[in-house]
């Protein structure tokens, strides 16, 4: 599967993976690795490292995620996204609506 | 809802078997089982009684003369592709030979006698149940295969065959699915300006489509309206946002393009680079995108604003959506923003760009599927003029004579509008006044060069009374670009200062006289000397500012300065 869901040491802090393509098809998987993250104050880190392609239904996808997390007052960093996925990033302009750490 | 596939109230079974006594025997049990029953003595005399009654379900025997029953099978088959009449063979062969012949002449299972009744029963029923889902599926299909046909005749029927200028913009579009998430819109503004949006919703199919007829609505209206790009921005996000999910928004670029103030307007909103080219083929400007997409967050960015460039008669305006650049070739490579530039670079030169860009698009790709829908827009600078403004400037009467105000109780109606302050930089006064005039006296092309009028006194006592800029930047090249960045700058920290308006309606003849009062708390200007350069202006012409003072002064019976410059009267007559 190529959504990985890692719990931290504390509750508060997930941490979601995508390997390969991040497209519509993960839609279920992706939205599980989450909705049961209820814990106030949630950190929910996307690491999209292993990322190769994202589309704009991904996009739409990581917008959910950020409602979740704003729902349990937390939020959501992206992190290591590699460079054409950085570029669909910036096009969309995300990083004036979550933080992304290269 | 299965049309077409079960039509009849019954169901009926054809069991095709060389002995009588055999057809019997499984006749009682299928009646047993609700089902209407036909039968055959060989393949051959089966296939004719197949096509004759459509059956439901087939049962097959496998030695029989004529024709043996793998053959009828598979002429069976081959005429039932669309539909699944599940066809079972029976047969006293219990060989692993029969099983697998069986399966590859298109049996859909095989019973092996002796069976009890029961047996024989179960294995319809879930034979059955398997063909039940086939035809749900394919009705599910038919039905969403037709909703597709309906969203793809109303964009393209109904949405897109509504743009304006088609044959002076060049459009391409080429959906990946039958129904496109892009959207391509165009649309005049009553000064004869015209607006041009490129939108990609996310996603494909059906599903992008939600926001097409609210987004087109919304567009064409507030345009018509001569609302500003940025005004149809701002509804336009704050629109989508409320309609849409969270994960559905739209990628758009929206380009506004003026032969009066040779300037283009764009803003990009996660989109690709928009390019503007020159004769040459030289990108004059790139504007990349600088707001998240449309309907994401329920206010657009403070702070954010339009890219203002000023633009030649010969330039062209390029609007892309990413499925062009993402487009695969067979090694799984992208199109890329390379290959894209240079392609288009000799397609300006050439002449036509989207024929240079397509062609090269396919030499890359061959024959790989495409996966996302491939959109340009091709805006030429040139040409975008109010024709009715055109044909008036032709007859050259500037008629700023002998100033005879009108009496104002003698007005059938009067309309006053005063903004202030944060309100003047937030609120478009022309609009509503356009609104009111249609509503009072109907709609029509009279008015058209109404707008033209209030919005030059109106951007005119704004621009120079209120906000005290000075038309002299924009007689440079790149002039318009910095006048449009300080009147932004000048507008935000706007906290005092106001514009009247005043309409007054006369009745005259069988048309009408209107008088436009604006008031503004600007300084004032020398307006006797302006009287007397417009005069000049007229003659010299084509300078780039004065024109509108000038336009003005075309369209209206009469023009006149007061107060020191703080107040024009207009009067504009309707035959």
């Amino acid at each position: 599967m190529s959504v990985k869901k890692i719990v931290g040491d504390s509750a508060r802090d997930l941490t979601i993976a995508i390997d390969d393509r991040f497209d519509f098809s993960l839609h279920q998987l992706f939205r599980d690795s989450y909705s049961g993250a209820e814990e106030t104050g949630t950190v929910f880190t996307l690491d999209l490292s292993k990322t190769s392609y994202m589309d704009s239904s991904a996009l739409g996808m990581i917008l959910l995620l950020k409602d979740h997390a704003e729902k349990v007052s937390g939020k959501v960093i992206i992190k290591n996204p590699s460079d054409s996925v950085a570029k669909i990033l910036e096009i969309a302009q995300f990083h004036r609506l979550m933080t992304i750490e290269k | 809802m299965a049309d077409g596939l079960n039509e009849r109230h019954y169901k009926l079974a054809l069991v095709v078997d060389d002995s009588v006594m055999q057809c019997k025997v499984l006749s009682v049990l299928l009646k047993e089982e609700g089902y209407r029953v036909y039968s055959a003595n060989d393949g051959a005399r089966g296939v004719d009684m197949y096509i004759k009654y459509q059956p439901d379900l087939v049962l097959m025997d496998i030695n029989m003369p004529i024709m043996n029953g793998y053959e009828a099978a598979r002429q069976i088959k081959s005429l039932s592709k669309n539909t699944l009449a599940p066809l079972i063979f029976i047969t006293s062969m219990d060989t692993d030979q029969a099983f697998i012949e069986s399966i590859e002449a298109g049996g859909d299972g095989i019973l092996v006698r002796p069976f009890s009744p029961e047996v024989f029963k179960a294995k319809i029923k879930s034979i059955q149940r398997i063909s039940d889902l086939y035809a749900q599926v394919k009705s599910l299909q038919q039905a969403q295969q037709k909703d597709a046909e309906l969203a793809e005749q109303l964009m393209s029927g109904v949405i897109e065959s509504r743009n304006y200028a088609l044959e002076r913009i060049g459009i391409f579009k080429k959906a990946a699915d039958l129904f496109s998430g892009d959207i391509q819109l165009t649309a005049q503004c009553p000064n004869g300006d015209v607006n041009v949006l490129l939108g990609d919703f996310t996603g494909h199919g059906l599903r992008s489509s939600i926001g097409a007829i609210p987004l087109a609505e919304t567009f064409r209206v507030m345009t018509k309206k001569g609302f500003s790009l940025f005004e149809i921005i701002d509804q336009v996000n704050a629109q989508l946002y409320d309609l849409l999910p969270s994960d559905l928004f739209l990628a758009a670029t929206f380009v506004s393009v003026s032969s009066h103030d040779s300037t283009a307007y764009v803003f990009n909103a996660g989109l690709p680079d928009t390019y503007i080219y020159d004769e040459q083929g030289n990108v004059k400007h790139k504007i990349p995108s600088s707001h998240p997409p449309l309907g994401v967050i329920q206010q657009l960015l403070p702070g954010c604003q339009l890219n203002v460039v000023s633009v030649n008669e010969a330039d062209r305006i390029l609007l892309l959506s990413d499925g062009i650049i993402e487009a695969r070739n067979e090694k799984g490579d992208m199109y890329g923003i390379e290959r894209f530039e240079q392609a288009a670079i000799s397609g300006v030169k050439e002449g036509d760009i989207t024929k240079s860009l397509l062609a090269d698009l396919e030499d890359f790709c061959g024959n790989m599927v495409q996966e996302d829908d491939i959109s340009l827009i091709n805006i030429p600078c040139k040409g975008w003029e109010s024709p009715i403004l055109v044909a008036q400037i032709q007859q050259g009467d500037s008629s700023l004579g002998e100033y005879v105000e009108l009496a104002e109780n003698g007005a059938i109606w009067q309309w006053q509008v005063k903004l202030t302050g944060e309100k003047l930089a937030k609120v478009n006064p022309i609009p509503m006044a356009m609104g009111y005039v249609h509503e009072v006296e109907g709609g029509g092309e009279q008015w058209q060069n109404l707008f033209t009028v209030l919005t030059e006194l109106f951007v005119n006592a704004l621009d120079h009374g209120v906000l005290g800029l000075n038309s002299d930047l924009k007689k440079e090249a790149d002039g318009f670009a910095q006048y449009f960045h300080e009147r932004e700058n000048r507008l935000k920290s706007l906290s005092t200062g106001f514009v009247e308006l005043t309409l007054s309606y006369y009745a005259a003849g069988n048309g009408g006289r209107m008088l436009i009062k604006i008031k503004d708390s600007g300084k004032g200007f020398d307006h006797q000397a302006l009287e007397l350069s417009t005069k000049q202006v007229a003659i010299e012409s084509q300078q780039l500012s004065g024109r509108g003072i000038l336009l003005v002064s075309q369209l209206c019976e009469q023009l006149h300065y007061q107060e020191d410059g703080t107040m024009v009267s207009a009067e504009y007559v309707i035959n």
